[in-house]
């Protein structure tokens, strides 16, 4: 899963960003407006956290601008302006939840995970495929209710497949949603990835399909 | 008594009434003096023409007698002189010789003092008989007949011409006094008139703090315009200080908000009795800052077109909607697309976000929001306005309770526990009600009643 911080308060966005890279989450931060409006509008995101206070341009006006382009991540409204006037103008530009400040990083997490979830289109913050859960609040993935470490890029990308199970992810929409903008990226790390994955988890549930990518599927053996 | 009347003299009716009847009484009083001076003099002069005609009567009919005797030739025809004590008398006295009298002065005889020659006629205040003052005509005459001269003198009672006089006095008196009434009449119309702008300004002025206008409009008398336009800018000067005062408020509380989220993330979950202390603080702060920050916003007025809130309604739900969207809450709305409400559409929307959030937040599977106009005679205009969940509620014993500030049911249910008592004091601060009752869908009922603008 992938997220973007758009915040201009550095320390802020670091202890947002640390907390995010603590859950699995891979994370791109920008400072201003502008900057974050350009990610925003050309890195596929599972998930904004957007500051409305920005230099050089304010968080109403990104979001209505990716709103207008088209784009659909689910967006986290972060603003020291509480009044219900201002939370009803940011969720009409298109915002899906809102936070103010001052808030405990538990509970943008909680948010976060949620908007993920609901934007996948899962209701349940326990994903599960066959044997396999992922509990999305605390990170832990279980076969068969025995628990398996994962490391940091492995929980990623499975935890990408487990919010998409049962549609087709190629090799580049993974690389793109499990590797921040600065990560030197190789497509084939993600053929290592997913072997190591397959026999962790001792389930045969990630299956290859030849030319298009990965599919996350539990097929009951007869 | 007298309170009331130092009262009534210190205000400005009071005052213009007060001077000007008092230069008015000053007026008549110098008027009616001139008049009845005037008129004395007249009455005087008129007396002493006629007491000069009878003079020059007497010389007229005058004679010496062979004997060397004065006497008339024939009697003066005025009754008067015949009949004792009349008021109207003449005497010819000679020097050394005993003085020829009227009839009508019996056995008194004017005052006179030949040795003082006068030949033009003088005019003289004297006694006379009975006590009475009288009035004299005198003149010194060479008859033709001989070298001896005559001292002619005419007299006549002045109680009449006093009685004129007081006569006059009386009417003038009167009639000055009818017209003083008058006068002080016309005062008290002219100066109620006269201040009746002024006193549409007051009225103005109420209906401003009112809320119900917002400036001093119309056109005033070009002499008050200057205070209204003054007013107006006072008022407009009144509105950006509070604004700006505001303003500093919010952007104080705001610019605490990122530092406060900072150091609490970094004291978060770690023990320590100075850490837990720093928390609490921190976490005071935060409450205090939220706190100040939402009454400093309270705008508690009325606004000119009134708010329609139909529209306002609908976005606060859509918006609650779509941040409870995971929990599959129904919402419903039924409202009069008419309905307005007479305020800010900020405050509209603390009061009804928090409650509706509210009900989101302890909502099983429905919200309900009803809104319409309450019909009460000769009474302000109103609205109902009732927010229901279908959640677990509230014991009837702790409804009461529920606005008071910081309370909160549940700690693990986020929130300040600000919501409730800031929704009563703006639902109070517009003269408006705030109940909790336990709905009939089983959860909690908040119904407001809340001031509606007139379609």
């Amino acid at each position: 899963m992938r997220v973007l911080i758009v915040e201009d308060d550095k320390t802020l966005a670091g202890q947002i960003e640390k907390s995010l890279l603590e859950a699995g989450y891979a994370v791109d931060v920008a400072y201003d407006g502008e900057d974050g409006h350009f990610l925003g509008d050309t890195e596929p995101y599972d998930a904004v956290v957007l500051d409305l206070g920005l230099p050089s341009m304010d968080g109403q006006t990104v979001l209505k601008q990716w709103r207008t382009n088209d784009r659909k991540m689910p967006v986290l409204v972060l603003t020291a302006r509480d009044t219900w006037t201002d939370k009803v103008e940011g969720l009409d530009a298109g915002a899906d939840d809102y936070l103010t400040k001052p808030f405990i990083v538990e509970e943008l997490l909680a948010r976060l995970r949620a908007l993920i979830r609901r934007a996948a289109g899962q209701t349940t913050p326990k994903l599960e495929c066959g044997p396999v859960m992922l509990d999305t609040r605390n990170g832990r993935v279980s076969v068969g209710g025995t628990p398996i470490k994962l490391t940091a890029q492995e929980f990623k990308l499975l935890s990408y497949l487990m919010h998409h199970e049962g549609k087709v992810i190629s090799r580049t929409e993974l690389t793109e949603h499990i590797y921040d903008q600065d990560f030197d990226r190789d497509s084939n790390t993600i053929e290592v990835f997913v072997n190591r994955i397959r026999k962790k988890l001792n389930a045969d549930i990630v299956h290859t399909i030849r030319g298009l990518g990965y599919r996350l599927e539990w097929i009951e053996q007869a | 008594m007298m309170a009331a009347l130092r009262h009534f003299f210190s205000g400005l009716t009071g005052r213009l009434l007060m001077s000007a009847v008092l230069l008015s009484i000053a007026a008549l009083i110098s008027g009616s003096t001139v008049l009845s001076f005037v008129f004395r003099t007249y009455v005087v002069s008129d007396v002493d023409t006629r007491l000069e005609l009878f003079l020059d009567t007497m010389v007229g009919i005058s004679e010496i007698s062979p004997d060397g005797v004065i006497r008339f030739t024939r009697p003066l025809s005025d009754q008067r002189f015949s009949t004792p004590y009349s008021g109207l008398y003449w005497q010819i006295s000679e020097q050394g010789q005993e003085a020829f009298r009227s009839r009508s002065l019996w056995d008194f005889e004017l005052a006179s003092q030949p040795e003082h020659r006068s030949f033009s006629i003088k005019y003289m205040e004297v006694e006379g008989p009975d006590g009475q003052s009288l009035r004299m005509a005198e003149r010194d005459i060479i008859l033709p007949e001989g070298e001896r001269i005559f001292h002619y003198h005419v007299a006549m009672d002045t109680a009449e011409i006093n009685a004129a006089i007081q006569q006059f006095n009386l009417w003038l008196m009167g009639a000055l006094s009818v017209t003083m009434l008058v006068v002080t009449a016309a005062l008290v119309l002219q100066v109620r008139y006269g201040l009746k702008p002024l006193r549409r300004i007051g009225e103005n002025l109420s209906r401003i703090r009112a809320g119900k206008e917002s400036r001093i409009e119309g056109s005033w008398p070009h002499d008050l315009q200057p205070l209204a336009a003054e007013i107006n800018a006072l008022m407009e000067q009144n509105e950006q200080l509070v604004n700006r005062a505001r303003t500093h408020v919010g952007n104080l509380a705001h610019a605490v908000k990122t530092p406060l989220s900072i150091i609490q993330n970094d004291v978060e979950g770690q023990n320590g009795e100075r850490l837990v202390r720093i928390r609490k603080q921190t976490r005071l702060i935060r409450e205090h800052v939220d706190h100040h920050l939402k009454r400093a916003r309270i705008a508690g007025g009325g606004s000119g077109a009134g708010l329609p809130i139909h529209e306002r309604l609908s976005k606060l739900v859509r918006a609650i909607e779509v941040m409870t969207s995971d929990r599959g809450i129904m919402f419903s709305l039924d409202c009069d697309e008419s309905l307005r409400f007479d305020g800010e559409k900020e405050d509209f929307d603390e009061v009804l976000g928090n409650l509706i959030d509210n009900a989101g937040k302890w909502a099983e599977s429905r919200v309900s929001v009803t809104a319409e106009r309450i019909i009460e005679p000769n009474q302000r205009s109103m609205m109902k306005i009732c927010v229901e969940d279908d959640g677990t509620g509230v014991p009837e014993s702790e409804l009461d309770t529920l606005f008071e500030r910081g309370k909160r049911l549940d700690e693990l249910v986020p929130g300040t526990g600000l919501g409730l008592a800031i929704v009563r004091d703006i639902v109070e601060m517009y003269g408006g009600q705030a109940v909790l009752e336990t709905s009939e869908y089983g959860g909690l009922a908040a119904i407001l009643r809340l001031p509606a603008k007139d379609a």
